[in-house]
C-alpha cells in the first residue's frame, strides 16, 4: 500500500493587489499510513496554506497531490467536498463546533454530508465520542455547557466519525491550558495506536516533539525534516 | 443532505433567531392574510348568494305584463321559445290571521311544485313540498316559513308538520316548513306557500287565470339575455304592442344576470384593492426576508466554512439557506392564514349587520359565512414557499460561493 499523502513539487501562488505572493515553494512530502507527523514553522511560513491543500480546501497552483493514490487536483468542487466528507477529519484550534446544536448533533454533521443513513448515524457518533474520551452523560449537552478540553474532544470525535484516512489538526492545543492540551495529545496517541494517520500543525516545538516525525517549513520552503530527537535528514527534505 | 436534515436545520436556525424572524415575516403575514381574507370572504358571499337565490339563479328569467298573462299566453310563450326548460306562473294572495289578540299578515305565494323547485325558494327544512296531484286538485295544503312557525305555534322548533292552520275560516294542513327570508324582528308577517290552484280558488284577486309574475327557467347553456329579449318580443307580439311602447305597455323581463353582474363588479374592485395590498406587502416582506437572510449569511460565515470543511458541497449550502428562508416564509404564511380567516369573519359580520349584501344583489340580512377550503390554504402555503425561494435565492447563492478557506479564517 502506498503512502496516504503524497505531494510532489507543490507550489501555491496567491494573486493579491500588490502582485503575486509565492506562499509555497516546491514542497514534496509523503506521509505513510499510521504515521503521526507534525508540520511546524513560524507564523507566516505557509503551514496553514499547506494544511488547506492537504485538507482539500485549497488546490495547489502547480504540482500534484495524491491522497491515497487519488489525484486530487483533477477533482471537481463537488468531488473535493466528497473527499473532505469521507477521507479527511479536521480538528481546529478554535474547535469550530456549531453552538446551536447538541454534542451528538455536532458529531453527526459530517454523516449528513457523506449520505450516511439516519438509522446508523447515532451509533457511529456515540462510538466516535467514546473513542475521543468524552463521558457518556455529556452527549446531549449543548456546546456552551462544555469546557475547552471537552469541546476539543467533541471536535476530535467529529473528525473521526466518518473513519477518515487522515486527521488534520491545526493547532489543536492552541486554546487549551497545558494539562488539557496534554490530554488532547494523549487522545492523538491513542488514535495513532488504533491505526489512524495524523498530521498536526503547530508552531510550538514542544507539541511537535510528540510526533514521530517533524517537518519544518520556513518562508514557504521545506526547511528540514527529521525525528523529534534532532537527527536530521537531507536539509532540503522532500526527495526521499 | 436529505430533506429531513434540511428541515431540521432550518427549524433550529429559526428557533435561534426567533425574535428577528418574527419581525421579518410580518410582511408575509399581512400579505397572506389579505389573500386569505379576500378569497374566503368573496367565496362566502358567493355561497351566500347561491344559497339565497337558488342554484339556478343565473338561469332564472322573471317575466311580467301589466295586464297579466293568462295560462294560454304562458303556454304560447313556452311553445314559441324552446330555450325555456319550463315557464311557470306564480300567483300571489294575502290573508289575515288572528292569533291571541294580534293580527298576523300572511303573504301567500301560489305555484306549481315545478315553480318552487326551479327557484329553490321553498326548499323544505322539514316535511315536504306539495305534489302535482295536490296542485291540480286545489288541495288545502300549506308550507309556512320557520319564522311563521314561531308566530303561529310559539316556538321556532315546534314540529308544525301535520298540524292545521285556520285561514279565513278554512283549515289548511301544514305539509312542510321552509327557511323563508323574513327579517327576524318582524312580529306580524309570515310567508305561506300553497298550490296555485288553491290560491286562485280560495283567495281570488279578481284577475281570473291571469298571473302577474311568471318565472322561466332557461335551459343549461342558453344565452339568458338573448332569451329575455326574445321573450319581450314574443309578449309584444301576443299582446299586439309595437316595439316602441313595450315599456309603457308594462312588459318587463328580468334576469338574475344583472344582479350577478353587479356583484361581480363590486367583488372585482374589492379584489383589486386587496390584491394590491397583498402584492405590495408580499414584495416588501420578501425584501425583508432577503435582508434577514443576508445578515444570517454574514453572521454564519464561519459556520459555512466549517460545514464546507466537513464535506458540504456548494449545493448543500445553497439548499440549507433556501430551506431556511422557505421555512420562515411558510410559518409567516400559516400565521397569515389564521389571521386572514379572522379578518374575513370580521368582514362577513360587518357586511351582514350593515346589510351591505344588498349592494351586490343579495337581500338585506343575508348571512355570510366565510368559505374555508383546502385550495385557499394550499395557495397561501404555495405563495409563501415561492417567496421564500425567490427572495432566499440570492443570499443562499452568496453563501455557497464563499471560499471555505476565507470563511474559516473569518473572525
Amino acid at each position: 500500500m502506498g503512502p496516504v499523502i503524497d505531494i510532489r513539487r507543490v507550489h501555491r501562488v496567491f494573486e493579491t493587489d500588490a502582485g503575486y505572493a509565492h506562499v509555497l515553494h516546491d514542497i514534496s512530502l509523503t506521509v505513510e499510513t499510521g504515521e503521526f507527523v507534525a508540520i511546524t514553522g513560524p507564523s507566516g511560513s505557509g503551514k496553514s496554506t499547506l494544511m488547506n491543500i492537504l485538507g482539500c480546501l485549497d488546490s495547489p497552483s502547480s504540482g500534484t497531490y495524491l491522497l491515497e493514490g487519488l489525484d486530487v487536483a483533477r477533482l471537481t468542487d463537488d468531488e473535493l467536498a466528497e473527499v473532505r466528507a469521507e477521507r479527511i477529519g479536521f480538528v481546529f484550534q478554535s474547535f469550530n463546533l456549531l453552538p446551536r446544536m447538541s454534542v451528538l448533533d455536532n458529531v453527526m454533521v459530517p454523516l449528513a454530508y457523506s449520505g450516511c443513513p439516519h438509522a446508523r448515524r447515532e451509533k457511529l457518533a456515540v462510538s466516535a465520542l467514546t473513542a475521543a474520551g468524552l463521558p457518556v452523560d455529556h452527549f446531549d449537552h449543548r456546546i456552551g455547557e462544555l469546557s475547552g478540553g471537552q469541546m476539543q474532544r467533541v471536535a476530535i470525535a467529529r473528525a473521526l466519525v466518518n473513519d477518515p484516512a487522515i486527521i488534520l489538526a491545526d493547532e489543536p492545543t492552541g486554546n487549551l491550558d497545558t494539562a488539557t492540551g496534554r490530554m488532547v495529545l494523549e487522545s492523538f496517541h491513542r488514535l495513532q495506536a488504533a491505526g489512524k494517520t495524523i498530521v498536526l500543525i503547530t508552531h510550538d516545538p514542544g507539541i511537535a516533539a510528540e510526533a514521530d516525525r517533524i517537518v519544518t517549513i520556513r518562508d514557504g520552503r521545506l526547511h528540514r525534516e527529521g525525528s523529534p530527537t534532532g537527527a536530521l535528514d537531507d536539509p532540503k527534505g522532500g526527495a526521499r | 443532505m436529505s430533506f429531513r436534515d434540511l428541515v431540521r436545520e432550518s427549524l433550529r436556525a429559526l428557533e435561534a433567531n426567533r425574535g428577528r424572524s418574527f419581525l421579518t415575516i410580518l410582511g408575509i403575514v399581512i400579505g397572506i392574510a389579505a389573500v386569505i381574507a379576500m378569497t374566503s370572504f368573496i367565496g362566502g358571499v358567493q355561497e351566500g348568494l347561491i344559497g339565497q337565490l337558488g342554484l339556478n339563479a343565473s338561469r332564472i328569467v322573471r317575466i311580467g305584463y301589466g295586464a297579466g298573462l293568462s295560462d294560454r299566453d304562458i303556454q304560447r310563450i313556452s311553445a314559441a321559445l324552446p330555450d325555456y326548460e319550463a315557464v311557470e306562473a306564480s300567483v300571489d294572495g294575502y290573508a289575515e290571521v288572528k292569533r291571541d289578540d294580534k293580527t298576523l299578515n300572511v303573504g301567500i305565494t301560489g305555484g306549481s311544485p315545478r315553480l318552487f323547485e326551479m327557484t329553490g325558494q321553498a326548499k323544505p327544512v322539514s316535511g315536504r313540498l306539495f305534489t302535482d296531484a295536490e296542485n291540480d286538485a286545489a288541495s288545502r295544503v300549506v308550507l309556512i316559513d320557520s319564522h311563521g312557525v314561531r308566530l303561529l305555534f310559539g316556538s321556532p322548533d315546534f314540529d308544525a308538520v301535520g298540524k292545521t292552520v285556520k285561514i279565513r275560516g278554512r283549515d289548511y294542513a301544514v305539509v312542510g316548513v321552509f327557511e323563508g327570508q323574513t327579517v327576524a324582528g318582524n312580529d306580524s308577517y309570515l310567508q305561506a306557500i300553497m298550490p296555485a290552484e288553491t290560491v286562485r280558488k280560495d283567495f281570488p284577486s279578481g284577475a281570473g287565470d291571469r298571473s302577474f309574475n311568471v318565472v322561466g327557467l332557461a335551459r343549461e347553456g342558453a344565452d339568458v339575455d338573448d332569451l329575455a329579449e326574445r321573450t319581450k318580443q314574443k309578449i309584444a307580439e301576443i299582446k299586439g304592442v309595437t316595439d316602441k311602447d313595450e315599456d309603457e305597455a308594462g312588459i318587463w323581463v328580468n334576469t338574475m344576470k344583472s344582479a350577478i353582474g353587479e356583484m361581480n363588479r363590486f367583488m372585482g374592485s374589492f379584489q383589486l384593492i386587496i390584491s394590491s395590498v397583498a402584492g405590495i406587502s408580499l414584495l416588501v416582506g420578501g425584501i425583508g426576508i432577503m435582508n434577514m437572510m443576508l445578515t444570517n449569511v454574514t453572521e454564519r460565515i464561519r459556520e459555512i466554512g466549517v460545514r464546507r470543511a466537513l464535506g458540504a458541497t456548494r449545493r448543500d449550502i445553497t439548499l440549507q439557506f433556501l430551506a431556511e428562508s422557505a421555512v420562515i416564509c411558510v410559518s409567516g404564511g400559516i400565521i397569515g392564514t389564521v389571521f386572514g380567516y379572522l379578518v374575513s369573519y370580521g368582514l362577513a359580520l360587518g357586511a351582514s349587520s350593515l346589510g351591505i349584501a344588498g349592494g351586490f344583489g343579495g337581500q338585506e340580512g343575508m348571512a355570510i359565512t366565510p368559505a374555508i377550503n383546502l385550495q385557499t390554504i394550499l395557495l397561501a402555503v404555495g405563495i409563501s414557499v415561492a417567496i421564500g425561494l425567490v427572495f432566499g435565492f440570492y443570499p443562499a447563492r452568496r453563501a455557497a460561493r464563499l471560499d471555505p478557506v476565507e470563511c474559516l479564517r473569518y473572525q
